[in-house]
């Protein structure tokens, strides 16, 4: 299954909500521990910026589609932060670009060093690596698909909800994308595979471990995946991760959940 | 221009709240220019062709203006990813650059048969110095802010300069209408980063001497790497070879950043 660059970055909008009744949110508030996740999802979406940084010390900025890629998708995701800041500002939470600022300057020398980390290993492995990047961004991408829907659902607000969905579709382009490359990259190197699984066992995390405290980590996934229908969805994503070529038994969601964040799902 | 009490030389804390103040980053964002091929008018080139020189300029033009994801790659392995309002720029401008760049390609298109493919070819970009970078850039610290605001700044001005002479040298009207709408576009753009170079300049010595040590090594435009050596000369050559008074113009100008004067950048990149 190819991915049309050209369709995706002429289709790549900002993502709108003008349109939704925010005032419900005012008559009809969200509960604290929701904003508490909407604020970590928020924060999550403008570190995009973050992670394309990674991303781009790679060889892989060089191909003209994933560039292109980049470009749009890193776009869409500040957007998101823009729409989720919205709701959270809409119930008087502000987060402004400082802020934003102090959680990237609280990463201090970890920070730092990650590029040059990155940028060793994508150098010293090279065109193996992007496949690496691929499986973690689609690994990312799905996790990001279920989180906003399961919230939707969950929440059952029909601004939140209707808003959520919006950001869920754009983020469904996003996975098309990572996982035709993944699956690409993967299939055609042996090599690949292997660091790839590598890397997923040893170092994958659920998106935003990276940059948000422990706690906030444990709220969130407790949040949005509990009970046995979030554990279905956790599953879900390790299928997906693990039908990937070189990547089969792989449960690197449920273990990173269980394992590090304390998650049970009853 | 206000007065600056020059900052203490501290490597961790931003003091500067808000260097360009009057710029809406937000507003930017929310407005920002995306696919231009609705108002492109293709047709008009088929009944009245662009010149080979004017193409070979648009294809040099697309190149610099796509390279904004390896660009970026320098930016962001430096203190200034750190600062939301300027990332939160800086995806705007490589999304609007992207569609322009997306703009000349259409237009060369319009100039070959049809069906021709488009250019896939992945992208020459300089040497890996990432790791170099990184590191360098981070022993500075805050004041990369200052370069990475300069670069952009002088590099709007010098694209500015070559639009405005690609439409005086071909003064093809539909053409004409296309870069005076990119004109404006990088009006805006310029906007803040002059902001806030001149603002993070004035504030500390040490990005003033930082800054002009990366200019002096920078080669114009941004993204000239990515093309053989002769395109650039050709690009020089053809824009302002009778127009020299605009390098003049434009070296002036960069003597008007604090601390940057005497530099002749554009000089000695035109070669002229």
């Amino acid at each position: 299954m190819a991915f049309d660059i050209d369709k995706y970055t002429s289709t790549s909008k900002k993502v709108v909500w003008g349109d939704l009744d925010f005032d419900q949110f005012r008559t009809n508030p969200l509960p604290e521990s929701t904003l508490r996740s909407l604020r970590y999802m928020a924060d999550i979406e403008y570190h995009t910026v973050c992670y394309l940084r990674d991303l781009l010390v790679t060889p892989s900025h060089k191909e003209a589609d994933v560039s292109a890629f980049m470009t749009m998708w890193n776009r869409e995701e500040f957007w998101h932060g823009e729409a989720l800041a919205a709701v959270l500002g809409a119930h008087g939470v502000t987060l402004d670009f400082d802020q934003l600022k102090a959680t990237r300057l609280k990463l201090g020398w970890k920070d730092r060093l990650d590029p040059i980390k990155q940028s060793l290993l994508g150098n010293i492995v090279g065109k193996d690596f992007i496949a690496v990047h691929m499986i973690w961004g689609a690994a990312n991408e799905w996790s990001a698909v279920a989180a906003y829907n399961r919230m939707a659902d969950l929440e059952q607000h029909p601004v939140l909800a209707e808003l959520l969905r919006r950001i869920a579709k754009q983020e469904a382009r996003h996975v098309a994308f990572y996982a035709t490359q993944a699956r690409e990259r993967l299939g055609k190197s042996r090599k690949a595979q292997v660091l790839a699984r590598f890397a997923l066992k040893n170092a994958w995390g659920p998106v935003g471990s990276s940059v948000m405290d422990p706690a906030e980590v444990t709220h969130v996934m407790g949040h949005i995946f509990a009970g046995p229908e979030g554990l279905r969805e956790i599953r879900k994503l390790d299928e997906h991760i693990s039908r990937m070529p070189g990547l089969d038994g792989l449960t690197i969601v449920e273990n990173s959940l269980r394992n590090k964040y304390g998650y049970v799902a009853a | 221009m206000p007065e600056h009490k020059e900052a203490p030389a501290d490597r961790e804390v931003d003091t500067m709240r808000c260097p360009a103040p009057d710029f809406d980053v937000r507003e930017y964002a929310r407005d920002a220019a995306a696919s231009h091929r609705d108002e492109l008018e293709l047709g008009a080139y088929k009944t009245s062709p662009l010149g080979a020189d004017t193409l070979r300029l648009l294809r040099y033009l697309q190149i610099i203006e796509r390279a904004t994801m390896t660009h970026l790659r320098g930016v962001l392995v430096t203190a200034t990813h750190k600062d939301a309002r300027i990332t939160a720029f800086l995806t705007t401008w490589a999304f609007e650059k992207y569609w322009i760049a997306d703009a000349f390609e259409q237009i060369g298109l319009a100039h070959q048969p049809e069906g021709t493919d488009v250019d896939r070819a992945p992208f020459i970009t300089p040497v890996e110095r990432t790791i170099r970078e990184a590191i360098y850039a981070n022993i500075v610290g805050l004041p990369m802010i200052a370069v990475h605001m300069t670069l952009g700044t002088i590099d709007t001005w010098l694209s500015q300069a070559a639009y405005r002479r690609l439409i005086e040298i071909e003064p093809h009207p539909q053409l004409t209408r296309t870069i005076e709408k990119f004109l404006a576009l990088k009006d805006r753009q310029l906007e803040f980063f002059e902001l806030q170079s001149r603002y993070r300049l004035t504030e500390s010595a040490q990005a003033r001497k930082i800054t002009k040590r990366r200019l002096v090594k920078t080669p114009w435009p941004i993204g000239a790497k990515a093309e053989p050596p002769h395109e650039t000369e050709f690009l020089f050559q053809r824009l302002f070879g009778s127009a020299r008074e605009i390098i003049s113009e434009l070296d002036a100008r960069i003597d008007s950043l604090p601390g940057q004067s005497g530099l002749n950048l554009i000089r000695k990149a035109a070669r002229l």
